[in-house]
């Protein structure tokens, strides 16, 4: 039986993840189960209160204690000039604190021992003292005049950090000056926490024969950490080594540095062994920067036929004792004000300004690190309080005020150039495949039986692929990304990419880049990431930027081998390169088509019969710098029924149509819509982080930070359309964090549509039981 | 939060008096006080080892009496702590006598605040435990003030 030759498994191909079998067969290698000769453990002694003064530490009880080796408190690191590290924000942020706590859960010491067990044993005996100050829970207050100061550090009379507008107010204002309706909601995006099933953790050994530091960490963006580490501890760059081995769930939250990746460095370098830190999950749950905490006052300028003429959005930004986000240095924002969404307005005009609260530093991704969850929230949830105020059907009213496909590419009212979407079309494909007409017929009929039943339509607008580098950077790096691609001489390759996957498919989607792109079997492939002395620099995996970037940077990276292998087919094929093709996967003689060479004879002859005069070898480098975003779009059609009784909502149906452009690997776009979506339902049904008056943290662990599982996940029904954006290289656009960004609206808009009819205009999120139960009964009890 | 109460003893203000501010007296009355240590009139120390749910620990407290105007008003601040927890509890106690002297009504409010784990996890079942404790310690109490 001839064996067959494996396939090249290009674009729009499924080839299974080449990653999964590792992680099925329990052979995964994640940060915890990095062990080295001699490991210390280390854990941390957190605050109990939310605000307070630190008036002793008593480390001696500790020491005592046997097996422990170190402990570490904000005095050490502050004789090292350690005690505070920068923010991605350009922030600055305790790493252990000298004076005071700024929030609940805080690192205030550590504890480096023999065993985990024995970390602990000594966490429980080190002794603090604190003196407690008021805390600071509420954002609006903390900006009133005799607020407490959070960081009286940073010499200002007041918790305000920062002030950010976007769009023509002046012109805004006339639009609402002669508009016939304006409609005004305030809208609470709380709280939440991404809550990775594997949470932060890191292994620094420090070799000092060597002078070289290499840390194992959970990180989303291990060049750019290297970077900051080598800042900030003066140790040399080449000298640091970050490696990022297999992640279980980044979403956002792995990107910042956080305090014990320092304290686990420090105690390495004062103890001369690799330590070990993985925090617990509730210290996850914790400390770990949060995401969201939007306070959103927005209004809707229309006239009486249904055209959305402007906008307007106020927004308090809530950012706990630090703004430790991750956003592009001249975006505090990130990318809120794509807030006008797919509709065609005249003027738009945002406002954020954000303030410190005595609560966890943020505010980071939860699968959206760019605040555009935040921003379609706001267009879509308000389309639908007109659609209410005017008496129209949400989806006219959308298909009434869509960017007209032909009016691409759209220069926003806030400034984005849109580069590509057919709005219609999605919406169109969404209502079709949910039979909108009859849901809408089923509704009346069960209304007229007090039953409730909703129906809710999102029509999003994304943003994502960050980004060019005239306006994107972090901390100064520009957000490029890279690609580097060797041929073996057998015509296998490999890859290695400056982005990092956190279980996105990155080992098989950008193999099959270089498979489409070179005509080499996606199994001949292996791709590498994570590890800063192999892999090029880049800026790392979130915001659904790594196919716009890297993956833009790996094709263009295999068009320049492929160009060079031109003149090498020409070589062998004795002919002009100005008379190969390439077509099928390889070069031919035009119009002879027999005479052809596959890559992999040419990748042969690269190293064994190449033109004099070139340089043998195949391979290629690129940094992409893109010169746009890009702007995926979908349409989402949620349908729930809620139970009157108990309030429980439960979504019948859920119809998600994504454009993410030219698609990669359909089953691994089709994985991420479907753990994307159940991460939209999530916040919006379940999931929120409350404090206490007090500052503490209401939802610390999983009995109450509800996490959706299999039992309430409804199953999801996806599909696509395909508008490629011109200007990446394959035109694809990324899709990673569309569903969490899409679905909430979706799902609120649902709910509210089944409770319109009893006055209810607008629920903010999580939707929990108890408040759609409330809202029923003083529904009810209003109108009895 | 604010947790209050009034009880009727069948004693005199005075022999309530004397029993509740007696540290060694009134701790014999609160369950898993561990030790005891007067530093001044004013001051004692209590060890009590407590539970609230999944959060559990061996609390060190600090009290005051704030005020104490025989036999009729006491005030006491108390903080506790245990590792990633802490407490804050400002308790008045008022005394007033009954059936001309021969029982007494004990009014008491206190206003906790509860800080780290211990508010995390087990702020909810913070009601429950209160009123448990006060009814164990108030049943302890009347028993132990009649038999003095």
């Amino acid at each position: 039986m001839a064996i067959e030759s494996p396939k090249i498994m290009g674009y729009g191909t499924s080839p299974k993840r080449k990653e999964d079998p590792r992680f099925l067969h329990g052979k995964g290698t994640y940060v915890d189960d990095i062990k080295l000769p001699g490991m210390l453990h280390m854990d941390i002694v957190r605050s109990p209160y939310a605000h307070a003064k630190i008036t002793n530490i008593n480390i001696e009880p500790a020491l005592e204690t046997p097996g422990v080796l170190a402990v570490i408190t904000g005095k050490d690191l502050d004789a090292a000039g350690l005690a505070w590290m920068p923010t991605l924000m350009s922030d600055t942020q305790m790493v252990l604190p000298v004076e005071k706590v700024v929030y609940q859960s805080q690192e205030v010491a550590a504890v480096i021992a023999t065993d985990r067990y024995t970390a602990a044993d000594g966490v429980m005996a080190v002794e603090v003292d604190y003196e407690p100050l008021p805390a600071v829970v509420d954002p609006f207050k903390a900006l009133e005049k005799d607020s407490p100061l959070v960081r009286p550090d940073k010499g200002k009379d007041t918790n305000h950090i920062w002030h950010w507008e976007a769009g023509d107010k002046d012109a805004t204002d006339k639009v609402f000056a002669d508009a016939d309706i304006v409609v005004e909601e305030d809208l609470y995006i709380p709280r939440i926490h991404v809550a990775s099933i594997e949470t932060c953790g890191c292994v620094a050994s420090y070799d000092a024969v060597n002078g070289k530091l290499t840390i194992w960490m959970t990180t989303q963006a291990p060049h750019a950490i290297r970077t900051v580490f080598s800042l900030v501890s003066g140790i040399p760059e080449h000298k640091i080594r970050v490696i990022s081995p297999d992640i279980g769930g980044g979403f956002g939250g792995k990107v910042p540095v956080y305090p014990g990746y320092v304290i686990a460095v420090v105690a390495s370098l004062k103890t001369g062994r690799p330590v070990k830190w993985i925090e617990d999950r509730s210290e996850n749950l914790q400390a770990d920067s949060f995401a969201r905490d939007y306070h959103i006052t927005a209004q809707l300028a229309a006239d009486k036929d249904g055209r959305i003429r402007g906008m307007k959005v106020k927004t308090l930004a809530d950012h706990g004792a630090a703004d430790a986000a991750a956003n592009p240095s001249k975006f505090p924002a990130g990318l809120f004000s794509i807030c006008t969404g797919s509709y065609d307005l005249e003027a738009a005009h945002v406002e954020v300004d954000a303030v410190y609260t005595t609560k966890p530093p943020g505010g980071v991704a939860y699968r959206c690190s760019f605040r555009v969850t935040e921003a379609v929230h706001t267009i879509e949830r308000m389309v639908d309080r007109l659609a209410v105020e005017l008496d129209r059907d949400p989806a006219d009213l959308r298909y009434q005020n869509f960017i007209p496909k032909e009016n691409f590419p759209y220069k926003s009212p806030t400034g984005w150039e849109y580069d590509s979407g057919d709005y219609k079309q999605a919406l169109d494909v969404a209502l079709e495949r949910i039979g909108y007409e009859d849901l809408r017929k089923e509704q009346a009929e069960k209304r007229a039986r007090g039953e409730l039943m909703g129906i809710g339509i999102s029509t999003f607008t994304e943003i994502v692929g960050a980004g060019p580098s005239n306006t994107f950077d972090i901390l100064g790096i520009k957000m490029f990304d890279s690609a580097e691609i060797r041929i073996h001489p057998t015509g296998s390759a490999i890859v290695r990419i400056g982005v990092q996957t956190q279980g996105q498919g990155h080992e098989t989607t950008f193999a099959q880049i270089v498979a489409e792109e070179l005509g080499l079997p996606v199994d001949n492939i292996t791709v590498e990431h994570g590890d800063t002395d192999t892999a090029p620099y880049g800026l790392g995996t979130y915001a659904s930027r790594s196919t716009p970037t890297a993956g833009a940077a790996t094709a263009v990276a295999a068009r320049k081998i492929r160009e060079k292998a031109k003149h090498i087919a020409a070589h062998l094929l004795e002919c002009n390169p100005d008379d190969l093709e390439w077509k099928d996967y390889k070069f031919s003689v035009k119009g002879v088509p027999d005479r052809s060479k596959t890559m992999q004879e040419i990748a042969f002859a690269a190293y064994t019969n190449h033109p004099q005069g070139m340089e043998a070898g195949l391979e290629a480098v690129n940094y992409y710098d893109p010169p746009n975003l890009t702007f995926p779009f979908g349409a989402y059609v949620c349908v729930v029924d809620i139970d009157p009784g108990t309030g429980v909502v439960k979504i019948r149906r859920f119809v998600a149509i994504d454009d993410c452009g030219t698609v990669i690997n359909p089953m691994i776009v089709e994985g991420q819509i479907h753990g994307g979506l159940t991460m939209g339902m999530a916040p919006s049904l379940f999931e929120e982080i409350p404090y206490d008056e007090n500052g503490n943290n209401m939802a610390g662990t999983f009995m109450d930070y509800l996490l959706p599982t299999s039992l309430e996940t409804p199953n999801w029904e996806t599909g696509n359309t395909v508008t490629p954006s011109p200007h990446h290289p394959f035109g694809a656009k990324g899709v990673g964090e569309s569903p969490t960004v899409g679905a909430p609206p979706a799902i609120v808009n649902a709910v509210v549509d089944a409770l319109s009819h009893l006055g209810v205009k607008h629920v903010d999120i999580p939707m929990t039981p108890w408040k759609i139960h409330k809202l029923i009964t003083d529904a009810q009890a209003t109108t009895a | 939060m604010q947790f209050s109460g009034t009880h009727r003893i069948e004693a005199t203000p005075q022999e309530v008096w004397s029993f509740v501010t007696d540290p060694k007296g009134v701790s014999s009355c609160v369950p898993d006080v561990q030790s005891i240590e007067t530093i001044s009139p004013e001051q004692f120390k209590a060890v009590v080892k407590a539970g609230l749910g999944p959060v559990r620990g061996k609390f060190n407290f600090d009290i005051h009496w704030k005020e104490l105007t025989e036999p009729s008003l006491a005030r006491m601040s108390a903080q506790g702590k245990t590792p990633g927890s802490a407490v804050t509890m400002d308790t008045v106690m008022t005394l007033t006598p009954l059936d001309g002297g021969a029982a007494t009504e004990l009014s008491w409010t206190a206003d906790v605040v509860v800080h780290g784990m211990i508010a995390s996890v087990g702020a909810r079942l913070m009601n429950g435990f209160v009123e448990k404790q006060t009814e164990q310690f108030f049943g302890c109490l009347s028993g132990k003030v009649k038999a003095v």
